[in-house]
């Protein structure tokens, strides 16, 4: 099961994106009740970077948002710290070195984990449902240009905060991922990617997708060539969404063994694992039709 | 006529609502506003007339026997899945799996199917005026396949006796699909349903026919190359 949702408004002014991703996450609720999560591309912060760092689990999150802060306190040019519930988030400036950064907040406390970086990326993701999330992040109100969104029924791995999804690819600013299946070849490919000294932050297989796109990005390919190259090195299940600042995609499998539906319209480009997510979030006069088998798409804006 | 509106209510509300009319002697039912809910007007086994005005999600029409129902919009998976006599027709797109294993009726697709398609129809008519996907007509056995465009890849894999039609290209032939020229028969038989479902749809004789070749219906451990190849 899981459900997943893609929404890219073309107009470039920011859409009331945050409410129709959730709203359309609602509907797909009963397919993933274990947790829910969106990756939202909100306004850019004039070249800054957005750093989204998971706390912890639940025990004591505002000591370690304290400690986090401590810390920030004492580095160059990061500002507008906040957090809520189990997340801090804070800008740094775009000069910085973000992976050093990363891993140095990283290493503070063995809890925290940076969820997501980028200029306009923002990943927020919990256990629990779509309402759930509503409650404790307000994520509706968030504004945007487009967004993902994920229902996870765990099928092999832990529930909690950092197997959620989605997946933002560690190290790789604004590019984030959803996925429903499963990646058969994953323990083949954690091990090659391992030995190059890539980590996981989960056991989910999910995470290679992001790690695997990641990759062919900064082979230099576009995100369409990325996605058609999965089919080829990527075996299983999985209908998948990927985002990048100015771009969404999809890849179906070469068995069309999991669902994907999707529709477009002269203001926006909805995908969804069913027509009762876009139906009961986007009003209006559209048609939907299911993927087809290894169909690639990618909507740049 | 019976209506009945959706909105917010529950499907199990939905369908009870679809079968308290029945009760009542309705033969025709409009239902308003189906938003792409799953499960809609499954297991009906009167001749009735039903119209979803509007999207449907999975198993829409599944189990039935005798009606016929049109959907206004698309479909999700499952469509008609093991119908035993009836109508279903689609005017939008269908998911996958759509009419798979039905035993007898009509089920006519106006838009694309998506894969697998009419898989191990056991009779009946799968009429798609559009594209269809990967894997339609699986393991066929009896029953027609018409697909006006094109059909995808693995098309009419392991067929038993279903007699398959397309208007378009074939991306590629399934294990043991053969192509053979239509009987005068079986193009009378296209320009007559047709002409009553797609009336602008090719004529009969541009379609080429896909059977069986017949070899993996008894296994011969001298064709165990065949075998080799099909598994």
């Amino acid at each position: 099961m899981c459900g997943i949702v893609g929404f890219f408004a073309k107009s470039r002014e920011p859409a009331e994106l945050g409410r129709t991703v959730l709203g359309m996450l609602r509907a797909l609720g009963c397919r993933g009740p274990d947790s829910a999560g969106v990756a939202l591309f909100g306004a850019p912060h004039d070249g800054s970077f957005a750093l989204r760092v998971k706390l912890g689990e639940g025990a004591d999150l505002e000591g370690k948002a304290r400690k986090l802060a401590r810390f920030l306190e004492a580095e160059q040019r990061c500002s507008h710290f906040s957090s809520t519930a189990a997340y801090a988030r804070f800008l740094a400036a775009g000069d910085r070195d973000l992976d050093r950064l990363a891993s140095a907040i990283e290493s503070l406390d063995r809890d925290f984990e940076v969820v997501s970086i980028g200029h306009r990326l923002e990943i927020i993701k919990q256990t629990g449902s779509p309402e759930n999330l509503e409650k404790t992040y307000c994520v509706s109100e968030i504004r945007g240009t487009h967004g993902l969104g994920h229902t996870r029924l765990s099928t092999e791995s832990r529930v909690d905060l950092s197997h959620s999804q989605p997946f933002w690819s560690h190290g790789f600013p604004d590019l984030a991922i959803v996925h429903n299946g499963h990646i058969t070849n994953y323990h083949q490919l954690r091990r090659r990617y391992q030995q190059r000294g890539i980590r996981f932050y989960t056991e989910n297989d999910s995470e290679v997708v992001a790690i695997y796109l990641a990759e062919q990005l900064r082979k230099g390919a576009g995100l369409h060539q990325a996605l058609e190259r999965m089919l080829h090195d990527l075996d299983g299940s999985y209908s998948c969404l990927a985002a990048t600042e100015h771009q969404l995609g999809f890849v179906k499998d070469p068995f069309a063994l999991k669902p994907l539906v999707m529709t477009e319209t002269d203001d926006f480009v909805a995908v969804a694992t069913e027509e009762i997510a876009i139906r009961s979030a986007l009003p209006g006069t559209y048609s939907v039709r299911e993927a087809q088998v290894k169909e690639v798409r990618v909507w740049p804006r | 006529m019976a209506e009945i509106t959706c909105g917010s209510r529950s499907t199990r509300e939905i369908n009870a609502d679809i079968r308290k009319a029945l009760a009542a002697g309705e033969r025709e039912i409009i239902v308003r506003e189906p938003g792409a809910r799953h499960n809609l007007g499954v297991g009906i086994l009167e001749p009735v007339r039903i119209r979803f005005a509007g999207s449907v999600g999975y198993y829409c029409a599944g189990l039935i026997d005798g009606p016929s129902i049109e959907i206004t919009g698309s479909a999700g998976w499952g469509l008609a899945e093991s119908m035993m006599s009836g109508e279903v027709v689609v005017r939008g797109s269908s998911g996958n799996g759509a009419a798979a294993a039905i035993r007898g009726g009509t089920v006519v697709i106006h838009g694309d199917a998506a894969a697998r398609l009419g898989v191990s129809i056991k009779g009946g008519t799968v009429l798609v005026a559009g594209s269809c996907g990967y894997m339609a007509g699986f393991m066929g056995q009896k029953g027609r396949l018409v697909v006006c465009g094109d059909a995808g890849d693995a098309f009419a894999d392991s067929l038993y006796e279903t007699a398959c039609f397309v208007g378009g290209r074939i991306q590629g032939l399934g294990t043991d699909a053969v192509v053979e020229a239509p009987t005068p028969e079986d193009i009378a038989w296209l320009d007559s349903t047709l002409a009553e479902y797609f009336p602008g749809a090719p004529r009969g004789k541009q379609f080429q026919k896909v059977v069986a070749g017949r070899k993996l219906w008894n296994f011969d451990k001298r064709e165990w190359k065949v075998w080799q190849e099909a598994l």
